[in-house]
């Protein structure tokens, strides 16, 4: 099996607008990560197999790294607002910390399982690897659904989440984070819990807490601004003016947005995105050949982020179905919304126009999809790589908070600029020089970073 | 009109690509949109070398433009947008409120990385320049009127470095809306709302001695002279040189001045005058102990050194002669105990180093590229070695300078009859200027040097309430105008007087300088062709005070007074006789 055949349905961390706007349309639509027929561990383990071919890994460092080192899996029992008791199954996975402390969200899933959070814990290893930041990987998550809880049963939750694991959790060890359906506010009773039984201040124990307690400036727009400052990247090197470049989005959420803010502003324009429709129950794409208005289009949104479709035509857009941002005439695409966007159905609805596919959302492009493109030579930015200036900016905010000092915004914006210009040139070098695809390219210089680690610790 | 030097398109100047001293491009840009006068002149003058140097060598001296990133002024419009500073950029507010908005405010995140790039492999002092889009769309100089900043970027941290970048940029930002500047746009009927401005970090050509970062000669060579002395010609043209960064020919300081034809004479003094007359102090990059934090102050990272300090540096030998008050003489060299003369001796007399050569023929190249009088600056370093000097030479800019063609008459009548109010045999510029009915001039009564840094004040006060009239004026004061030193003449800067159409500079028996004799502050005067007479309380002619005071009064403060005219007077100035005179 090629190497970047397996791929699918990667982690993501910290990003709680986009991760809870994702989740909910997964839940809406009836397609938990669990039901869609494949056991994610073994992709995973599948996937780290092939790379550790690639790289010749010898076989301690193989089994070191196909498995998590450590696992929790625990009861949290709390009382509902009717007075029942309800018992909560939770997990954490600390997949490798050879690099640094764990880092990684923490999950409210009601299909969770602990082979999910295992896979999501090791992509989460190669994920802070690949854009070389000094932290490992792991995934936490608790099977519920916070649909049905009250904000206190919510409450009681984070806290006996934190009370089960204290002791292995930590700013030195482990740093969770917001994911699928948890926010800033269960970080902060997350974080409240744990300095009330560890009795001091430990700000840098959880990341995406709002600016002021103790979260980081720029946050918000560092998962989107990063992909640009990849596909700018990218762009330099295939020689291409960004001024003289378009480009199509799919998703209007915050990645998407702050992706679409920043092209536009180094000179791109966007010809078209696709926003998901809550009363239609679909998604639609809104396309303007002139480029469109991203202040316009945001101030016609409304609480779910639908763009308003009798007001986008007032803007000028052309109202199209859903997949039709696929098939527009751009240099690139950036699909910024769900996974398995580009399927082996749709690809050939490509455009030849398009150069560059840079992946702002997690898993965006099927196996079959991914083989397709590349053969027709699209450059593709993955996304593990694309979209890691949100886990990047989550450990700039744990810096600041160990520190208890809050950089300025354009501080963090710079050092996110730096970081992911750097792990992009690392990964397109190792592609050239290796001629290998760019997602296999990201993930061997990733595993053999980690790899390199346990050996220098003596691990193996 | 002269030519105007050739502006180049953005999309001609590669992208920074973070190296800064490895990088393959001498010239590189951030962001779009333009790159402002300076950086055109920068660009123009690397352009020049390249033609007429291209192994970049001139007999054993390295002659180069600095390494510079421009800043485009896409970066500026989104600085002022996203941060919503347009409404206090265009208020009256004071400068500081207005310098600390700037500072206050978010620099654009998708231009931070280039920047923070920059100084993550940059550890040596780097100048922050302004490079205004008007100062290239009018063809006007603006020197002076915006805000540099040097910066000593040795910090050992990244992140120090990266914040005292931006903070000296977001200044130089600030400075487009300072009084000053609004002022001077005014006068040259142009709002600041169409300003824009570009950036230039460059690298700062100099030494470390010590705490000190410098070069050794900062030179401003122009290619016409306004004040010819002896047997030169005005075509000749004229060098200031000064010890230190520019910043002291910039502020009016006390230079050696000399003709390139004549490198071995000096101005017309006598050793006395010489002595008093010569530079004592020189300006550095504070390359030591972190100054007072105040990112509003352009001269926040600038000390001001002793020439004895130079000397201690090593930094003096090829500037610096020695008095011999045993003989009365100047001897070349600081080998004698003595007094020293910053005469620039040794540099230009011996021939050890061609620097002489390489100035003139650098005047004659940009005056053959523009076809018309040009103005250079460059700064040099001397490192002695065991073979010699490593000389290198920094040319930091060219722009062409404004000579009028007009022919006027003045007759021994006008200068002498009662028509005249004052004359003059020393002036700068060309032309008749007949529709001015105001004076603001310094009251000689009352004035004394110690009262200088009052007297600016009050002209400023005087110069704006008039200006918001938009009425021109004459100035009449003591000493050099703009100078920085207090004691020299009325420390103004250009913001304060830039409404004046026609400029007097007269001498007391209290205030008997030598006065300016052109300098960056004096090129905004011969660019916007205003008059400048130059009036000696010893020479034949005079300035008739008591006429002066009979006129009808408009404002007046302790020690300077604006009266109004009934009929306008009549300014004549003869630039081919440098005479000139204003009839009443």
């Amino acid at each position: 099996m090629p190497f970047s055949s397996v791929y699918n349905l990667p982690p993501n961390d910290a990003d709680s607008n986009q991760m809870s706007w994702l989740s909910a349309k997964t839940l809406r639509r009836g397609r938990p990560v669990t039901d869609s027929g494949f056991n994610p561990y073994e992709m995973a383990q599948a996937q780290f197999d092939s790379g550790a071919e690639v790289l010749g890994l010898d076989r301690g460092a193989r089994e070191i790294l196909r498995v998590p080192l450590r696992e929790y899996q625990f009861s949290i029992p709390i009382r509902m607002d009717d007075g029942s008791v309800g018992v909560y199954r939770g997990f954490r996975v600390q997949h490798n910390d050879a690099r640094g402390p764990c880092k990684g969200g923490i999950r409210f899933h009601p299909a969770e399982t602990i082979d999910t959070v295992r896979a999501l814990a090791m992509w989460m290893t190669w994920k802070c690897a690949v854009v070389d930041i000094p932290l490992g990987g792991g995934k936490g998550g608790v099977v519920c659904d916070p649909h049905n809880l009250s904000m206190r049963e919510q409450e009681q939750i984070c806290r006996g989440w934190v009370r089960q694991l204290a002791k292995n959790v930590g700013p030195v060890t482990d740093i969770p984070a917001p994911d699928v359906m948890t926010s800033s506010q269960h970080m902060l009773w997350m974080l409240d819990e744990f300095e009330h039984i560890c009795g001091g201040h430990y700000p840098g124990f959880i990341t995406g807490k709002p600016v002021g307690m103790g979260g980081s400036l720029g946050r918000t727009e560092a998962t989107g601004y990063g992909v640009i400052f990849t596909l700018r990247e990218a762009l330099r090197e295939l020689g291409i003016d960004p001024d003289k470049t378009t480009a199509s989005v799919q998703g209007f959420g915050n990645v998407a947005q702050f992706a679409i803010e920043l092209y536009q502003q180094i000179g791109g324009k966007v010809i078209c995105v696709s926003c998901w429709d809550q009363a239609d129950q679909q998604a639609y794409s809104f396309s303007n050949p002139e480029g469109i208005d991203l202040k316009a289009l945001k101030g016609i949104t409304n609480r779910f982020g639908d763009i308003d479709k009798a007001k986008a035509k007032e803007l000028g857009c052309e109202i199209l179905d859903g997949e039709a941002w696929l098939g527009q005439d751009a240099d690139i695409l950036i699909p910024a919304a769900l996974e398995n966007q580009i399927t082996g159905e749709n690809v050939e609805r490509i455009s030849k126009k398009v150069k560059i596919i840079a992946e702002g959302a997690n898993g965006p492009t099927t196996p079959e999809a991914d083989h397709a493109i590349q053969s027709r030579d699209i450059f593709v930015i993955p996304d593990f790589l694309a979209n890691a200036g949100g886990v990047t900016c989550s450990y700039f905010e744990q810096v600041q908070s160990n520190a208890n000092y809050y950089w300025e915004k354009d501080d963090v914006l710079s050092r996110l600029d730096l970081k992911m210009t750097a792990a992009f040139a690392a990964v397109s070098e190792l592609s050239r020089k290796r001629k290998l695809y760019m997602r296999d390219a990201a993930y061997v210089i990733a595993v053999d970073r980690v790899a390199q680690a346990c050996r220098d610790r003596g691990w193996v | 009109m002269p030519q105007k030097i050739p502006v180049l398109s953005v999309t001609d100047i590669p992208r920074f690509d973070r190296h800064f001293f490895g990088g393959e491009h001498v010239i590189s840009r951030i962001g779009g949109g333009a790159i402002g006068g300076k950086a055109s002149g920068l660009a123009f003058a690397d352009t020049v070398l390249q033609k007429n140097l291209p192994g970049g060598s001139y007999q054993g001296i390295t002659v180069s433009i600095p390494r510079f990133v421009v800043i485009g002024t896409d970066v500026f419009d989104a600085f002022l947008e996203r941060n919503d500073l347009g409404e206090v950029a265009q208020s009256d507010t004071s400068d500081d409120r207005i310098g600390m908005a700037f500072q206050r405010a978010e620099f654009p995140a998708e231009f931070a990385g280039d920047l923070r790039g920059l100084v993550s492999t940059v550890h040596a002092p780097l100048a922050v320049r302004s490079s205004s889009m008007l100062e290239d769309a009018m063809y006007e100089p603006f020197a002076g009127v915006y805000g540099t900043k040097m910066i000593p970027n040795n910090q050992p941290d990244t992140d120090t470095r990266y914040r005292k970048l931006i903070d000296a940029i977001k200044f130089v930002y600030a400075s487009t809306f300072f009084r000053g500047a609004k002022s001077y746009l005014s006068i040259t009927r142009q709002g600041t709302a169409q300003e824009k401005m570009a950036v230039i970090i460059q690298e700062v050509v100099g030494l470390r001695h010590r705490d000190r970062f410098y070069p050794n000669v900062s030179g401003v060579g122009r290619s016409y002279n306004f004040y010819p002395v002896g047997h030169a010609q005005p075509e000749e043209g004229v060098v200031d040189l000064a010890l230190g960064l520019g910043k002291t020919i910039v502020d009016g300081g006390r230079v050696w001045t000399y003709s390139p034809a004549f490198p071995q004479a000096g101005p017309p003094f006598t050793t006395g005058e010489m002595l008093s007359n010569t530079q004592t102090d020189f300006w550095a990059v504070n390359m030591g102990k972190p100054p007072t934090f105040d990112p509003m102050k352009e001269t926040e990272y600038l000390i001001k050194a002793d020439i004895k300090d130079a000397e201690s540096d090593d930094s003096i030998r090829l500037a610096a002669s020695t008095y011999q008050p045993q003989n009365d003489r100047i001897v070349m060299g600081t080998g004698a105990d003595g007094p020293r003369i910053l005469n620039f001796g040794p540099l230009l007399q011996l021939h050890e180093v061609p620097f002489n050569d390489l100035v003139t023929m650098l005047l004659q190249s940009c005056q053959q590229a523009l076809d018309v009088p040009v103005e250079i600056e460059f700064a040099v370093t001397t490192d002695r070695t065991s073979e010699g000097y490593s000389v290198r030479f920094g040319f930091l800019q060219v722009r062409p300078m404004v000579v009028s063609s007009a022919t006027v008459d003045i007759t021994d009548d006008e200068l002498e009859g009662d028509r005249s109010l004052l004359a003059s045999e020393r002036t700068m510029g060309n032309g008749v200027v007949d529709n001015l009915t105001d004076i603001i001039y310094v009251k000689p009564d009352l004035f004394g040097k110690e009262h200088t840094r009052t007297v600016a004040a009050e002209i400023d006060e005087l110069s704006k309430r008039i200006s918001d009239d938009s009425r021109g004026y004459v100035l009449i004061g003591f000493g050099r105008w703009g100078s920085s030193d207090p004691w020299l003449g009325i420390p103004v800067d250009w913001g304060s007087i830039g409404g004046a159409r026609v400029i007097v500079e007269a001498t007391l028996p209290d205030m008997d300088v030598e006065l300016s004799q052109g300098s960056h502050f004096f090129h905004n005067i011969t660019s916007l062709q205003i008059p400048y007479l130059c009036v000696r309380h010893s020479n034949r002619f005079k300035i008739d005070w008591l006429w002066l005071e009979s006129q009808p009064i408009v404002a007046e403060t302790k020690f300077v007074r604006h009266v109004r005219l009934a009929a306008p007077l009549t300014v004549k100035i003869d630039g081919r006789g440098r005479k000139g005179v204003i009839l009443r």
